[in-house]
């Protein structure tokens, strides 16, 4: 009779988690230069940066002609990509660029690709736009905010791939979400550790705690960071509510909470025109 | 997406935004096949989570309940949604609703054949006279008390006072039930529901699979809910006598509660007497008496066929049963396993202090037990994933492990398959002490492993 519990790894663990945090790497060079040009409204010299990364340049030239982003012709040059973003765009695409440093070459848990997930951001950014639009906020912090949230799908892939079967049968039972097992089980959540990326990319505090409270269970005290938190969580939902990404088995990655947004459905309905 | 099933009750928790598009990619053929053979008797999709919904949307769902019912009779519909969202429903489907809405999956639980929480006080309201009727009906048939409130005004005014109602049912509309011969399990019995006609048919309708093995799980008293039974043939009373003389065999005893014989020949009755049948008018009259209880063995366990030696075939597939459950105890408790012994001989257990245990049957290619003895403490914590919280409520805790159980169970049919050997597994059965495990354990033999997680003893015992 032979068995072996050691080959058994447990679900998930602090250890873990901590060692995905250790393994996050630190902004490269010439995003930190970007960005921090882009702070400063420096788009040309920005532009000069990022023409040097050329991962950069390529993920930039894919996501702006994307269909979401509606452009007629192919825009090419970094310059002229953020020339017709602006500032604040021009921030928020480098960040979702920097996110997808730390997604995995092959997606395990979710049915994703690199180009579905690249989807994912641009969809969000560009709605994300429109929601600030709407409710008349014009800052750069609070725009780029939108790209940490998809983080928490890298997070959930990275903890629970290897997983995924004990995680399906766990759940054949019971319907737990991610965001609700790991906290259970390790008392953080896949946001805490969304904020703990931001911290050590240096992102504005501001954007961790929009993207904590569009978790749907902890609503901030702040009453616009909160309202902020809202619209994200719905806008998720939103999003996670297209085909491509409900057979990407997202829809259900975390707890969708009705009641959190409920006060803002309508608005957003109109705004999204869902009849 | 797949269901989770829960006592028996099967539920889609989609999230968001649900149109054609959504509905369509939520529900691949696959997963209506799933559902198809899910060992549940009823299957709900909550909308709960559902912030927009649009006929489309709910067609997907609707198409489904068609499949399900085709293949299994039995209860399907939405639940778990506001008014607004009901009234929708009902307009989507005006004149044309064949499916069950229910205002929650609590107010579900109660028309499910395997609710197993009875007699309580339900105060009900329903626009359509024949929504009450059929209702009242179905609350009175599962032991519960419906008190119809005629007019809104009445209902109004009664589900007011308080603690006067358990639970209080509106918004709910009853489309076609399940007519399957669903189980359930109530302290150590085990309830079949049967209705209307009983012929040749009750052959195909009920799982004998499922029975032999809760004999052979240690099962002893098994009764009929026949409340609704109208009559029955001669086919259907030798497939009864043929029952009976099996259960025999086991020392089990078969109950008829609520039969009446007016549209069958009363010598059908005498020939089930003689076949060991015994006739009771009320659920309560057996269920509510422990004497009576234990004299039809509910509690007892004189195992005269189940002293079954663990085979060799069993033994095999042994490091599977032992990995199914370590990944399922650590995935739940998030502590480690070590493995202390691992020998065969009858059930040993040393203290029998604060410890609790579960058991599952299995049957298929191979056939067993798989029991697990926990220490409350282990038991607590093993359930506080699902839970979400300690808690010190044991029926809580019983509950929980028997969700628990569920899952090694699922395992160790996924690894047993792994290696081409197919087995069921029955419903878990959950004991609140040592002594209730012992009456149907003690005199078997079969493998024991004592575990220790964080230096906590847990037992694992593998039996046939």
């Amino acid at each position: 009779m032979k068995f072996n519990t050691k080959k058994w790894l447990l679900l998930i663990t602090n250890e873990k988690i901590n060692t995905f945090i250790d393994k996050i790497p630190p902004a490269p060079q010439a995003l930190r230069a970007t960005i921090s040009l882009l702070n400063s409204g420096e788009l040309v010299k920005a532009s000069q940066i990022a023409q040097t990364d050329l991962a950069l340049k390529s993920y930039l030239k894919n996501i702006v002609n994307k269909p979401v982003y509606g452009f007629k012709t192919e825009v090419s040059e970094v310059s002229q990509i953020f020339g017709i973003l602006g500032v604040s765009s021009s921030q928020q695409t480098v960040y979702n660029y920097m996110m997808t440093l730390l997604s995995p070459k092959k997606w395990e848990l979710f049915h994703l690709r690199e180009s579905t997930f690249n989807e994912l951001q641009a969809k969000l950014s560009r709605k994300w736009k429109q929601i600030l639009q709407h409710l008349n906020i014009d800052d750069m912090d609070i725009e780029s905010a939108i790209t940490l949230l998809p983080a928490s799908i890298i997070v959930a892939e990275a903890l629970f791939a290897e997983k995924k079967d004990d995680v399906a049968l766990l759940r054949s039972v019971n319907d737990l979400d991610f965001n609700t097992i790991l906290s259970r089980l390790c008392g953080v959540d896949l946001f805490d550790i969304c904020e703990k990326i931001s911290i050590k990319w240096e992102m504005p505090k501001k954007i961790a705690h929009i993207v904590q409270a569009s978790s749907g269970c902890k609503p901030s005290e702040d009453e616009e960071l909160n309202t902020l938190g809202k619209w994200m969580h719905l806008l998720l939902f939103y999003e996670l509510s297209q085909p491509v990404f409900i057979e990407a088995s997202l829809n259900d990655f975390i707890e969708f909470q009705l009641d959190y947004v409920a006060d803002i459905y309508e608005d957003f309905a109109k705004l999204m025109e869902i009849s | 997406m797949r269901a989770s099933v829960k006592d028996g009750v099967g539920v889609f928790t989609p999230q968001g935004f649900l149109d054609g598009n959504s509905a369509a990619a939520l529900l691949s053929i696959e997963d209506i096949q799933a559902t198809t053979k899910l060992n549940a008797d009823m299957v709900l999709v909550s909308l709960k989570k559902v912030v927009f919904f649009n006929r489309n949307g709910l067609d997907t769902f609707v198409k489904m309940f068609a499949k399900v019912r085709e293949s299994k009779n039995v209860t399907v519909g939405f639940c778990d949604y506001d008014l607004k969202k009901y009234k929708a429903i009902l307009n989507f489907y005006r004149g044309d609703v064949n499916f069950s809405l229910f205002a929650s999956q609590d107010i579900a639980h109660l028309f499910a054949p395997s609710f197993n929480n009875k007699n309580l006080n339900v105060l009900l309201y329903s626009e359509d006279k024949s929504q009450r009727s059929a209702m009242a009906i179905e609350l009175h048939d599962g032991g519960h008390n419906p008190i119809i409130t005629q007019t809104e005004e009445e209902f109004i005014a009664k589900q007011n006072a308080e603690n006067a109602y358990d639970v209080i049912i509106e918004n709910t509309y009853l489309g076609q039930m399940g007519q399957n011969v669903s189980a359930r399990v109530t302290g150590n019995a085990i309830i079949y529901t049967v209705t209307s006609f009983l012929d040749a048919e009750i052959g195909n309708m009920f799982n004998i699979a499922y029975h032999n093995n809760s004999l052979n799980v240690g099962f002893r008293l098994f009764i009929f809910d026949a409340y609704k039974v109208v009559s029955m043939n001669v086919h259907a009373l030798n497939f009864f006598s043929r029952l009976a003389s099996s259960a025999a065999e086991y020392n089990a005893t078969i109950c008829f509660v609520g039969m009446t014989f007016e549209k069958t020949p009363i010598t059908f009755k005498e020939n089930m007497e003689d076949s060991g049948i015994m006739f009771f008018d009320q659920m309560e009259n057996i269920l509510g008496d422990k004497e009576i209880l234990n004299e039809l063995g509910a509690s007892s366990a004189a195992a005269v066929q189940n002293k079954r030696a663990i085979n060799k075939v069993t033994v095999t597939e042994l490091p599977s049963f032992i990995d199914a459950t370590v990944a399922t105890i650590e995935m739940m408790t998030n502590s480690r396993a070590v493995k202390e012994t691992a020998q065969i001989h009858a059930i040993k257990i040393e203290d029998h202090q604060d410890k609790i245990a579960s058991s599952i049957g299995f049957y298929g290619d191979i056939d067993g037990m798989v029991i697990l003895i926990f220490p409350k403490d282990i038991a607590k914590k093993a359930c506080q994933l699902l839970i979400g919280e300690e808690t010190d409520d044991l029926d809580l805790i019983l509950d929980t492990l028997a969700e628990l159980v569920n899952i090694v169970g699922g395992k160790v049919k996924t690894l047993l398959s792994n290696h081409k050997v197919n087995v069921n597994i029955t419903l878990p059965r959950t004991y609140p002490d040592i002594d209730s495990l012992l009456e149907i354990a003690q005199d078997r033999k079969g493998v024991q492993v004592d575990l220790s997680f964080d230096n906590d003893k847990f037992l694992f015992f593998l039996t046939r």
